[in-house]
């Protein structure tokens, strides 16, 4: 009775190391589950969209106003940076310089800084 | 003795719990293991998007000679639709044109649009509103249950046209064909491209007119012009190109198999007739020329060349009027460059 | 002899508790994931498809164009205009169309007190307030108060405004 008694603790034993075993690799497995979930969530997450129409807007700012800096820009960078706060959670500021000539054409450098907290984005361009 | 025996049969009964638990668990876990492994399902819709960023915001790749030049799709590494980087949905009709044209194989897409790593099954559409109606262009599978779908709001940017018509009699008809230094047999009339213009850098992409990426399109309307019932002798259309840049610049004449019709570098119809570079025929009402950017691309031409498209007549006597030179440029009176056309793109992966 | 029953009785409590506990993480976990893909899945297909619209909308068609629809829609407050174009672009398929839902509102800076305010451009759709919306935006520069608005207090100077369109799937 004694040497049945040890083969029942091998059964549950064995038992137990698979179901253990199984749990780890189940868990590994379900992780890579997740990588057509976190696609969808890493494009919205990115601001891809957000940071291509500030850009658009700091352009229509310097074909408008140049690097002019007086009361009329000075309300409309306020524009920009304050709805941008309020509304997309995100600190924007942008910068235009004296034109320079860049390879035969007179361009402004135009600094733009995005920060939503997620993601940082900086940018000197030339416009 | 007793306990003995109900110990016995726990034994069993737990470790077989422990097993069907087990077995449970695991069948679960496998719909997750299919997910994951076999990247079916849900990466479908993250495939579908990758494509459509891949199409509406690259111009592809080679850039030049543009992918869309190439007849062989192994020279082919990307297919893009865009007009250049810089302008995201704003999708050039070429690209468009030899995206869904029967050229490529299924595989072609897969390897030049999807890139996965599994052949996954496609179908795109694009549907452009003109002003006239709709217009769908499609190519891939019919669309199963279950797919991954994505859709894109785009603009199409189509080839601008010199329209040379009546408004410009004034400026190209001879007023007086008669006087002396008009006592020529041989009349031309130049159309000009000048690059250095046409692909100034200031030019937004999205409304650039690009020889090495768009056909040339000339319409001639020659009842305006021609001065005899019999018609004017179009001699032959040739191609002179000029570098500004070189001392002594002047204009030559571009080697070109002239007498051979080719409707993959160009089209030539007189009154309504397909016709080669060298016709020698009359004409009577009109000239259309579309010259294909396969041909500019063999004219080696560059951001400073000046391209002259030059349309010479001889007859005994004149029978036309017409000389001078038109310049293919950003004057909307030369060329009409149509408004870009909303369309959009829908991509499903399956 | 007592001893190894009792052992055994251990064994078969320790596995059931983790066994038990296995099955509700499982259960939990496979659940919860299929869900919250499945809901990211649209949002960031609408997501793309509004902001391509509005892009698409402040594109002006020809070189010539002073303006984009967009920024002629917002500088007279076009309602009608706007929601025509907007669904008109947004609803176009291969086959037929598709029947998404919008409102929109411009937000605007106040010079004076330095807040910002809003106000609608367009809220002809019904909401019960439980539709899976999400927001789209776009700037753009007007050069003085739009003409046919009501709202007063817009300033009169050249501004930024940010036009946010709520999209949703009816």
């Amino acid at each position: 009775m004694a040497c049945m008694n040890e083969d029942g603790q091998w059964i549950v034993l064995m038992g137990l190391l698979v179901a253990v075993g199984l749990f780890f690799l189940a868990l590994i497995i379900n992780q890579s589950a997740l990588v057509g979930q976190t696609t969808a969530e890493g494009v919205l997450e990115f601001p891809k969209n957000d940071i291509r129409d500030l850009r658009a807007a700091v352009f229509d700012y310097v074909d408008r106003f140049g690097n002019a800096d007086n009361l009329s820009s000075r309300a409309v960078r306020q524009d920009i940076t304050a709805i941008s706060l309020e509304r997309k959670n995100a600190v924007v500021s942008f910068s235009a310089g004296a034109p320079q000539n860049v390879s035969g054409r007179l361009l402004r450098p135009v600094t733009i800084h995005y920060n939503n907290g997620v993601t940082e984005y900086d940018e000197t361009v030339y416009y | 003795m007793r306990a003995d025996d109900g110990v016995m049969s726990l034994d069993f009964l737990a470790g077989f719990t422990i097993f069907m638990l087990a077995l449970i668990m695991v069948v679960s876990m496998v719909p997750g293991l299919l997910a994951g492994l076999g990247s079916s399902g849900i990466d479908y819709d993250a495939v579908a998007y990758r494509t459509g960023v891949i199409l509406v915001e690259d111009p592809g790749w080679p850039v030049y000679p543009p992918w869309e030049m190439n007849a062989d799709p192994d020279d082919i590494e990307r297919m893009g639709l865009a007009v250049s980087k810089e302008t995201p949905n704003i999708l050039l009709s070429t690209k468009v044109d030899r995206f869904f044209d029967a050229t490529f194989a299924p595989d072609d897409y897969r390897s030049k649009a999807i890139f996965g790593d599994i052949p996954y099954s496609y179908n795109f559409s694009l549907n452009i509103s003109h002003p006239w109606g709709y217009e769908v262009e499609q190519t891939g599978d019919p669309l199963p249950p279950g797919y991954g779908y994505i859709r894109r709001v785009v603009k199409i940017k189509e080839p601008g046209v010199a329209n040379i018509d009546g408004r410009f009699a004034s400026q190209y008809a001879i007023p007086n064909p008669g006087a002396p230094e008009w006592n020529a047999t041989v009349r031309n009339f130049t159309v000009q491209l000048d690059f250095g213009e046409l692909l100034d850098p200031e030019r937004d992409p999205a409304y650039r007119i690009d020889p090495r990426t768009e056909p040339v399109r000339v319409n001639i309307d020659f009842t305006q012009y021609c001065t005899d019932s019999s018609g004017a002798t179009l001699q032959n259309v040739t191609f002179w190109k000029k570098d500004p840049t070189r001392p002594n610049a002047r204009f030559t004449r571009i080697p070109f198999s002239y007498d051979e019709e080719n409707g993959d570098l160009y089209t030539l119809h007189t009154d309504g007739f397909p016709r080669s570079l060298a016709p020698g025929a009359p004409v009577n009402s009109s000239i259309s020329l579309v010259l294909k950017p396969a041909a500019t691309s063999q004219f080696t031409l560059d951001q400073n060349s000046i391209l002259d498209i030059r349309f010479t007549f001889e007859d005994e006597t004149p029978h036309t009027n017409i000389t001078g030179i038109h310049h293919y440029d950003y004057n909307t009176t030369n060329v009409a460059l149509p408004a870009l056309q909303p369309a959009v793109l829908e991509v499903a992966i399956w | 002899m007592v001893n190894e029953g009792g052992q055994l009785y251990t064994m078969e409590g320790v596995a059931a508790g983790v066994i038990m506990l296995l099955t509700a993480y499982i259960v939990v976990s496979t659940t919860s994931i299929y869900t919250t893909g499945d809901t990211h899945i649209p949002d960031m297909q609408l997501e793309q498809l509004g902001s391509d619209v509005l892009a698409m909308m402040d594109t002006r068609d020809a070189h010539g164009d002073a303006k984009s629809d967009l920024v002629t829609c917002i500088s007279t407050t076009d309602r009608s205009g706007f929601r025509a174009a907007f669904c008109k672009y947004c609803n176009m398929r291969a086959g037929s169309d598709d029947d998404l839902k919008m409102n929109a509102y411009v937000y605007y800076r106040d010079q004076e007190s330095n807040t910002v305010k809003s106000y609608a451009l367009d809220e002809e759709d019904f909401t019960t307030g439980r539709e899976n919306a999400v927001r789209v935006t776009r700037w753009v520069q007007v050069s003085g108060k739009p003409s046919n608005l009501s709202v007063g207090d817009v300033d009169s100077r050249t501004q930024a405004v940010l036009v946010e369109v709520l999209l949703w799937r009816a």
